[in-house]
């Protein structure tokens, strides 16, 4: 334990749960009701994406004039950060299932840490909008007033973006209390389930963001 | 003699009397044991109360509904007390009572039970799931009680978002907190149907129960984020100004119209499949034979689930949609009735040479069919083009819906509360007064609601509280029969209530029928089953069997 | 009887008066419609008390069975009635096709909804507010649009409704036959006093009609009061003859393809005239540069839809 690389591996196991009847069965539902969860939770995005097409289809000139006033270098730096973090939430996963709870710890704090840089460069960016009078929704005037339509585009990135962020921060803050609870003694030997399931949350997160990116920033730019 | 008395006295029924450990109910009696329990039978108990209240809650609005229209100019109540009355009898008895109420009693109770299971995937989750549900319900039937909302249970905007002057926010916030209740259910039922299976409990052994739940849940995950949304963008339009849907602010309201069916179509499957499932256990075990087809009804529901996702358009016939999608609409909803024909068809086919008992589970199964082939099939006329465009939005849709959601679902969810009743509390109800309240709850809904659908065809639009004096006559006949209706509903809440302390004993299996559930004891062991059952026979698998020919 | 006019005594009504070709077509269709149906239940019907009774519990009656399933027997009843009920399908699609293509000769009136009344203008400028006059032997086509929420004109003495939108026009159509005084709904829920947002169609004898539209008098008609907009809002001055703004001429503008900026065309309509008044922003037409004003919130519908009147009229003043 004391090791300070955390090289001595620890064991990795699971707790039975009293409903179920082997270890394998546990593993196999806790897998498959994140996976269900993820697809309502694309299905919940999937019709923002459409909103965003439909507005691209219906409006092309204003959708484009609106693209032109998103930060397509935050959004790309961002882009690249969630990536990364999806590298060190893998690199907590496979440390996991070996059993170096140092290590993995790292990994998740590592995590954890890209995607509060993520808030924070988001929360930038929606600042600049703020100053740029990007925001028609506010009782303030709109940069582009003239082009009503544009405003329509405009409002469907904050939705989006803003329900992202919301599954971030949500994301973050379980990912903190799954490290804190990954620090104490024997989590490995009992729960070491858990990270592999909230790999999958933390992957998804990633995902979404990475459909966001070119439906919203990129197309037709 | 009733026949349930000969099953109480039947020697065959096992007795365990020695060593025999607390039942659910009595393994803990605290108050904490209730509120923290993650006991799936418990928690069915919990959802049981919460939705029984909201069911008055409900009926309460309705029968304010039909004391106003007695008379035609509107006298009773303001135009606004009218409106906010049946947005909040549509409310409560559409997103929480109808919805939950199948899936989340019985669904929750029944499901380990019938496929072995010590509990559901996710026990937690499960209790999880009760809280969101109370918390988004409780806060919006507040809303709609205290304050009122006044948007119809469709919420259909402009109007929602920008001219109502009502508390709409709050209430559309509790439907969206409902709907994530709905998906955690959903995703625990996908779960627990393919990992928890006992040994030898193979998808063609499952109940005809397990398989509509089945269906329905896969409706609850991929429609229920949908409505989610849709929802959603109604609260920021509101809320911020988003402009979505009023075309003030560069938004399109048939856009709203366009998402809100696309769940709430697939929705009204979530009201009806589960019910088809309790009718076919009920008709199997009142017959004492296999289910006709079983096959064939598993599929058609598996059927139904899918096709709902492609018929939302039939709800928007007249409001601009184009010709050629109307069409297609048209005629995907009349594809919609084959796989609902199988069933009734298979169901008259069970029962012809069953050896049948007319219990009141059996009479509440009998009404049902007869109620909801007259409300599917006015869906048919609905459906056809030229019909829908007289009789959208009038009383004939109202007499459409409600034979198909209470003279069928509501059925239902009575003839299997008195099915399981046993199950659940140990108790008998009292036969007779069963099915006196069946027959009073029979004839009361036909003389309610028959009456609206001659109504609907002379044209009475709905949600109209003022209404042209030629329709009083069918609208008196019409609350008479709900007056009917509510002492038919008074009388099973009283008997059951009454039955719990002084019901007679339940034996394990007081119907003699087939099914995992039946095999444990009444109420059953908090882990459901003292071994793990292991399955090696069909389902329903009933004396009366074919012979083998071919 | 027809309609409200005797508001004393009201016998047990049981079928809708019908007031033209079309609606009697819509109630055969239901009549047969509701044959098949029953056809197809009250053998069920039958069928379940039957079985009920002779297979009673403790009867003695022959039970053997040869199959739980019978695959033939099954998908024949599940075809049968799928294609009988078809038969319904293709012919409420032939009488729906019908009832959203109104024949060219056609006479249009305006319509708008507004909370909560109904305002409808006649082409020669005759309003009327919550009533409507319609001569009978003629196809009429009521051309709508909603000032506030979405609100549904329901005619069931003709069979018909159509929802009003807001920012849209929507059109019914229909041809009396019978002369009467008809009921009139407003059918979509649109706030406190939907259920009294109706009034009366009053379908009258053509000579009736003519007669009708001169006492009802009006100083102008709807071309004539859109003309007067059309220089008032200043349209003149871009879109007039003398104007130096480049700017299309409106002239014939109705049915006409417009080659748009961003590739393809589009044929023009009622509802893209009214919204590149509105937002001329939105389909930016090729060779043009984009200077006109928005008039959102400036022309209410009424003026709309005298503005549009004018319009159409231009066809045939210029060349
Ligand atoms: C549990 C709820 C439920 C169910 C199961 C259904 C089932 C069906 N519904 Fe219904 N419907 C509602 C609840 C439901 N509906 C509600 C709440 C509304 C109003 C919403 C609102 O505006 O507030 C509505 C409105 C509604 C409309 C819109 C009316 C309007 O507003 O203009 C239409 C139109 O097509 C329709 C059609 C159908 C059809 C075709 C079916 C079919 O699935 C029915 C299939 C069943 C059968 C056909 C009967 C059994 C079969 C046989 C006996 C075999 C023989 C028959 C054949 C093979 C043809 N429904
Ligand atoms: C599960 C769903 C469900 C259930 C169980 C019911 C049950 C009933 N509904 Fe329901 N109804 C809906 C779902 C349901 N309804 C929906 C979704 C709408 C559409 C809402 C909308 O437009 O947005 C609707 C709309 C609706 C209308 C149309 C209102 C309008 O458009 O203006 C009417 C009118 O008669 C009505 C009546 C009834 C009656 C009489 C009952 C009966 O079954 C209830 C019987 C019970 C009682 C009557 C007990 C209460 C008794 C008293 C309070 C004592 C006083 C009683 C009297 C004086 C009679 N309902
Ligand atoms: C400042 C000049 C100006 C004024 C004032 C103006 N317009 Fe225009 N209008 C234009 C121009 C320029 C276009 C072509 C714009 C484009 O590229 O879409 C146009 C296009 C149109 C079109 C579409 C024509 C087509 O061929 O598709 C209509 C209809 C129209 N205007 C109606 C009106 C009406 C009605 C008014 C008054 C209420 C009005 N306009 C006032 C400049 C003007
Ligand atoms: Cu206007 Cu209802
Ligand atoms: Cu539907």
């Amino acid at each position: 334990m004391a090791d300070a690389a955390g090289s001595v591996a620890e064991p990795v196991g699971l707790e039975l749960a009293e409903q179920f009847s082997s270890k394998d069965q546990q593993r196999e539902a806790a897998t498959l009701g994140m996976w269900a969860w993820l697809l309502t939770e694309l299905l919940l995005f999937a019709g923002l994406f459409l909103c965003a097409l439909v507005l691209r289809i219906l409006y092309p000139a204003s959708v484009t004039l609106a693209t032109t006033h998103l930060k397509f270098w935050i959004g790309a730096t961002n882009t690249a950060v969630l990536i990364c973090s999806s590298f060190t939430m893998s690199g907590a996963i496979v440390t996991s299932r070996l059993g170096f709870r140092r290590l993995m710890l790292g990994c998740m704090l590592a995590t954890a840490g890209l995607g509060s840089i993520f808030l924070l460069l988001k929360g930038f960016e929606y600042y600049q909008d703020y100053n740029e009078h990007m925001m028609p929704f506010l009782n303030m005037p709109y940069l582009l007033e003239k082009d009503t339509s544009s405003r329509l585009f405009v409002d469907v990135y904050y939705v989006t973006t803003g329900l992202h962020g919301l599954h971030l921060i949500t994301g973050v803050s379980i990912l903190l209390w799954l490290t804190w609870q990954a620090s104490q003694p024997r989590f490995l030997e009992f729960h070491q389930n858990r990270i592999e399931v909230y790999g999958l949350y933390w992957h998804f997160i990633d995902l979404i963001w990475i459909i966001v990116f070119p439906v919203l920033y990129v197309l037709n730019r | 003699m009733s026949p349930s008395d000969a099953v109480l006295r039947d020697p065959g029924t096992p007795r365990i009397t020695i060593d025999r450990p607390a039942d659910y109910l009595h393994a803990e009696h605290t108050l904490r044991s209730w509120f923290f329990t993650t006991d799936h039978k418990r928690i069915a108990l919990l959802y049981l109360a919460s939705i029984t209240g909201f069911f008055v809650l409900g009926a309460v609005a309705a029968g304010l509904i039909r004391l106003s229209l007695l008379v035609p100019n509107g006298q009773i109540f303001t135009n606004d007390t009218y409106n906010k009355l049946f947005t909040m009898h549509g409310v409560i008895m559409i997103w929480f009572f109808l919805i939950p109420s199948i899936p989340a009693t019985f669904g929750n109770f029944l499901i380990p039970l019938m496929i072995g299971a010590k509990d559901l995937a996710f026990p937690k989750l499960n209790l999880l799931s009760w809280y969101i549900f109370m918390g988004g319900s409780l806060f919006a039937v507040v809303v709609l009680i205290v304050g009122g909302v006044d948007t119809g249970w469709t919420f259909y905007a402009p109007f929602s978002t920008t001219y109502s002057n009502t508390y709409v926010i709050p209430a559309l916030l509790g439907v969206i907190v409902v709907g994530f209740s709905s998906i955690l259910t959903g995703l625990n039922f996908v779960v627990t149907i393919h990992k928890m299976r006992c040994p030898g409990m193979t998808w063609f052994r499952m109940p005809i129960f397990v398989w509509t739940h089945y269906a329905v849940s896969l409706i609850f995950l991929l429609g229920t984020p949908v409505i989610t949304m849709a929802l959603i963008l109604l609260v920021m339009e509101r809320a911020f100004h988003i402009g979505v849907f009023d075309p003030r602010l560069g938004g399109d309201p048939v856009l709203f119209e366009h998402l809100f069916w696309f769940y709430s179509h697939p929705a009204v499957y979530i009201m009806v499949l589960p019910g088809m499932g309790v009718i076919t256990e009920l008709v199997a075990a009142f017959s004492q034979k296999r289910v006709f087809g079983y096959k064939f009804v598993a599929y058609a529901s598996i059927g139904l689930a899918s096709i709902t996702f492609l018929v939302w358009g039939h709800h928007m016939f007249v409001n601009g949609q184009s010709q050629l999608a109307s069409t297609v609409f048209s005629f995907l909803s009349f594809a919609v009735a084959v796989p609902s024909a199988v069933k009734v068809y298979n169901w008259t086919a069970t029962i012809h040479k069953g050896a049948i008992r007319l219990d009141t589970p059996m009479l509440y199964a009998m009404g049902y069919i007869g109620l909801f082939v007259l409300g599917g099939l006015t869906g048919l006329f609905l459906a056809t083009l030229a019909v829908d465009a007289h009789l959208h939005d009038t009383y004939f849709v109202v007499a459409h819906f409600h034979y198909i959601m209470v003279g069928g679902t509501m059925l239902a969810f009575l003839g299997g509360l008195h099915y399981w009743w046993p199950k659940f509390t140990g108790r008998m109800y009292p036969e007779a007064w069963g099915r006196v309240g069946a027959f009073l709850i029979f004839i009361g809904f036909n003389v309610t609601f028959f009456p609206q659908f001659i109504l609907g065809y002379l044209g009475m639009p709905r949600r109209y509280h003022e209404y042209p004096p030629e329709f009083q006559l069918l609208n008196v006949l019409s609350s008479a029969g709900s007056t009917i209706l509510a002492v038919g509903y008074l009388f099973p809440m009283v008997y059951l209530i009454w039955s719990l302390w002084f019901g007679k004993r339940a034996p394990a299996n007081p119907w003699q029928a087939k099914g995992l559930e039946w095999t444990t004891t009444s109420p059953p062991p908090p882990h459901n089953f003292l071994r793990t059952p292991v399955v090696d026979y069909e389902p329903y698998d009933y004396a009366i069997k074919a012979r083998e020919v071919g | 009887m027809t309609g409200p006019g005797n508001h004393t005594d009201y016998p047990l009504l049981l079928w809708p008066a019908a007031a033209s070709h079309a609606a009697t077509h819509v109630d055969y269709l239901i009549s047969a419609f509701t044959a098949v149906t029953l056809l197809l239940t009250v053998p069920i019907f039958i069928a379940i008390t039957y079985f009920a009774l002779v297979y009673r519990a403790g009867r003695k009656v022959e039970r053997g069975h040869t199959s739980d399933r019978n695959v033939k027997i099954e998908m024949s009843w599940m075809l049968i009635p799928f294609f009988l009920t078809l038969g319904f399908f293709a012919w409420g699609a032939q009488i729906f096709d019908t009832a959203k293509h109104p024949p060219g000769n056609a006479m249009t009136i305006q319509g708008i909804g507004r909370q909560w009344m109904w305002k409808f203008e006649h082409p020669g400028g005759q309003a009327e507010i919550n009533d409507l006059h319609v001569p009978t032997g003629q196809a009429i086509v009521i051309n709508m649009i909603s000032q506030d929420v979405i609100h549904s004109l329901y005619l069931p003495a003709f069979r018909v409704q159509m929802e009003t939108l807001p920012g849209r026009y929507t059109q019914v159509w229909f041809q009396a036959d019978r002369p009467g005084t008809y009921r009139m709904y407003c059918s979509e829920y649109c706030g406190t006093d939907h259920s009294v947002m109706n009034g009366q169609i009053y379908v009258m004898t053509p000579g009736d009609y003519e007669h009708w539209l001169n006492s009802a008098g009006s100083s102008i008609s709807l071309a004539g009061g859109g003309k007067r907009l059309f220089a008032s809002y200043g349209c003149t001055g871009c879109h007039g003859a003398a104007s130096t703004v480049r700017a299309p001429s409106l002239a014939g503008l109705f049915g006409r393809p417009v080659p748009l900026a961003s590739g393809g065309t589009l044929v023009t309509d009622k509802n893209y005239v009214r919204d590149k008044i509105l937002n001329p922003d939105h389909n930016l037409i090729a060779g043009y540069k984009q200077v006109m004003p928005s008039f959102n919130g400036v022309i209410p519908e009424d003026e709309m839809i005298q503005l549009m009147a004018y319009i159409e009229t231009m066809q045939e003043v210029q060349p």
